[in-house]
């Protein structure tokens, strides 16, 4: 009776640490990413100054440089080729919204929101040429992106429903083990996917994928739906990098005043009549 | 609140300020025979409780917070309080039965027969605040709740901005955008400007992350991130409209210091008016959670440009239950802007057509 209790004690002393060591390593089949930043509950940490690489931001499908609309610019202007973030790189629009594209393209010096500074919407901010800042809390999240100071939260723990639309839409978050799933609606659909005129209407609802492919580099996906405009859901992915310059944070970028001239220039008073 | 609205709410704003004044100037004139009890529950108390702790370990401050309650309340003291910064008893419940009467106002479905009516929006579209307002006054230190006497500069700048706000008048007209000022323009309020309350919109949401705070103004949209691993600020020649934030943990009190201001752009008043600060701006924030609710928020304001000593901005910012934060796109719907500089073409350009008959 003793010796068998003293087995049974030892049996446990044996089998509890592999219970929790079980315990706290992933499910069977998931892979573990080694060493990536985790918060006191072992979630993912995204915090962090992150960035797109790339020519997504010209144009979201594959595309050959080409010159730039102001010969005075020379090489500076030049709009550099590049392999899309499109998966299969075909945009599937509705034949209407296809004609519609084209038009947004020949007139994209005129109606481009990025040219008026306008909010960026998603994806579209996800792959400006400026980096954002993710701030992740117990709960929530907040993105910070540095053009146009755009931001959004991301609700974990409450769900937000869209009470109007707006450029940076509702987004509500949640996760499937590492990968934080984020469902964004409420979105306006006046924001474009990029340079070219690519773009969505208000029916569009986006679920992005977030997940660490090592310690300094994120796997960024979205998943894109708008009945209105295209006939099936499409994808895009791409990495995101962690900055990694010493200190690095974003540097305030206002550029509401670079377009001034541009909005109100043609309404200034002319002093020389 | 819809920014189309915008500039309706402002001329709003400005009719109310007139209003709180006069009531304001009316509780200061009817002094009562009796000296006014000393309002013993008016102070905040001076005990502060001890906030939740974020899982890494940091004071938990995360919440939305909303300005509201001082909405009316003057940046500077009237000079009849003098050095009282809190109301009496008396004057607080004159406050409550007049925002009692507003909140009947507000539900109001008709107009009464032969009201007064403006082409404003109903009082009901802005904020209110929730509870009278404690303070005589946003100043707190000098004591006498007044801004300290400005350097020469800081003079110089005070009249270049009266002058910029009576220009636009009709006799006056603006030549262009830039006679408008950053708010106007949908470019930003500035640091103090983003916090000071205003009369709608008021709303700062706090996230923490291990070794951030991030702030969320609501309006004019803003996000400011601050480090707290004590790294240095960046370098003299990075400027910027916000500044370069870094905080630090004093016991429970979040402190942030703030420098690398852009030189003359906003002003250390409601919305960012004021006199424009330097480039020599430094300025100091305290935050301390001093119930569930309740956030005591402290600036202190040095620039030693414009001004003859530091001085200081303190009040309670609250979190109110169903308070949300709404995407506030102002530059895309400034038809205000657009509308106003046009007018003034065309007037300009009827004007001319007057001459020439």
């Amino acid at each position: 009776m003793r010796s068998r209790f003293r087995g049974h004690l030892i049996t446990k002393a044996v089998l509890v640490p592999v219970m929790l060591w079980l315990a706290v390593s992933p499910a069977a089949g998931q892979v573990q990413v080694p060493r990536i930043p985790r918060m006191p509950d072992n979630k993912p940490n995204f915090t962090g100054v992150w960035q797109a690489l790339g020519t997504a931001y010209w144009d979201i499908q594959d595309h050959s440089p080409q010159a730039g609309p102001f010969y005075q610019l020379g090489a500076i202007g030049a709009i550099p080729g590049g392999q899309g973030i499109v998966e299969g790189n075909e945009i599937p629009y509705q034949p209407w919204a296809a004609e519609k594209k084209k038009e947004n393209f020949a007139n994209r010096l005129m109606l481009d929101p990025e040219l008026k500074c306008y909010l960026p919407g998603v994806p579209r901010a996800t792959y400006m040429p400026f980096p954002f800042q993710i701030i992740q809390s117990q709960s929530d999240l907040v993105i910070v992106y540095e053009y146009r100071t755009a931001n959004r939260v991301i609700n974990v723990v409450k769900r937000r429903e869209p009470a109007v639309d707006t450029w940076m839409g509702i987004s509500n978050g949640h996760w499937e083990g590492d990968t934080l799933i984020v469902e964004v609606t409420g979105l306006n659909g006046e924001s474009w996917f990029d340079r070219v005129g690519n773009f969505a209407s208000e029916n569009l609802r986006i679920v992005e994928r977030y997940s660490f492919a090592d310690p300094d580099h994120l796997n960024y996906e979205a998943t894109i739906e708008d009945k209105t405009v295209f006939a099936r859901p499409w994808k895009i992915s791409l990495p995101l990098y962690r900055r990694k310059e010493r200190n690095a944070q974003l540097t305030e970028f206002k550029c509401v005043e670079f377009t001034e001239e541009l909005i109100y220039g043609h309404l200034r008073k002319q002093t020389n009549k | 609140m819809s920014p189309r609205f915008r500039t309706s709410i402002l001329m709003l704003a400005v009719a109310i300020a007139f209003v709180a004044l006069a009531i304001v100037s009316a509780a200061g004139q009817a002094r009562p025979s009796t000296p006014a009890k000393p309002a013993a529950k008016t102070a905040p108390a001076a005990k502060t409780v001890t906030p939740p702790k974020t899982p890494w370990g940091d004071p938990d401050l995360q919440g939305i917070y909303v300005s509201d309650d001082l909405m009316d309340t003057s940046l500077e003291r009237p000079a009849e309080f003098g050095e009282r910064l809190y109301f009496t008893e008396d004057e607080l419940a004159r406050a409550a039965a007049q925002l009692a009467k507003e909140a009947e106002a507000d539900l109001q479905e008709f107009v009464r027969p032969n009201a007064r009516v403006s082409t404003g929006p109903p009082g009901h579209w802005g904020e209110r605040a929730r509870r009278p307002p404690r303070q005589t006054s946003l100043i707190v230190d000098p004591p006498n709740g007044r801004m300290p006497p400005l350097t020469p500069e800081g003079q110089k700048r005070q009249a270049e901005s009266a002058a910029r706000q009576t220009a636009l008048s009709p006799q006056r007209p603006p030549a262009s955008w830039e006679d408008y000022d950053f708010y106007i323009r949908c470019i930003t309020r500035g640091l103090a400007g983003s916090i000071l309350p205003s009369s709608y919109d008021n709303g700062t949401q706090i996230v923490q992350a291990p070794g951030y705070v991030t702030l969320l103004h609501e309006k004019v949209h803003e996000a400011r991130i601050i480090p707290l691993d004590k790294r240095p600020h960046v370098g003299q020649n990075v400027r910027s409209y916000l500044g370069d934030s870094r905080g630090h943990w004093e016991g429970n009190t979040l402190v942030v210091e703030t420098t690398n201001f852009l030189d003359n752009r906003t002003g250390i008043g409601r919305n960012g008016n004021g006199i424009p600060t330097s480039d020599a701006l430094r300025l100091v924030e305290r935050f301390t959670r001093v119930d569930i609710n309740t956030m005591h928020y402290e600036l202190t304001i040095d620039d030693p440009k414009i001004y003859t000593r530091p001085w200081k901005v303190a009040f309670p910012i609250t979190q109110e239950p169903g308070y949300e934060l709404f995407e506030y796109t102002c530059h895309e719907t400034n038809y205000g802007m657009t509308n106003s500089l046009s007018g003034a073409r065309a007037e300009e350009r009827a004007a001319e057509a007057a001459k020439q008959k």
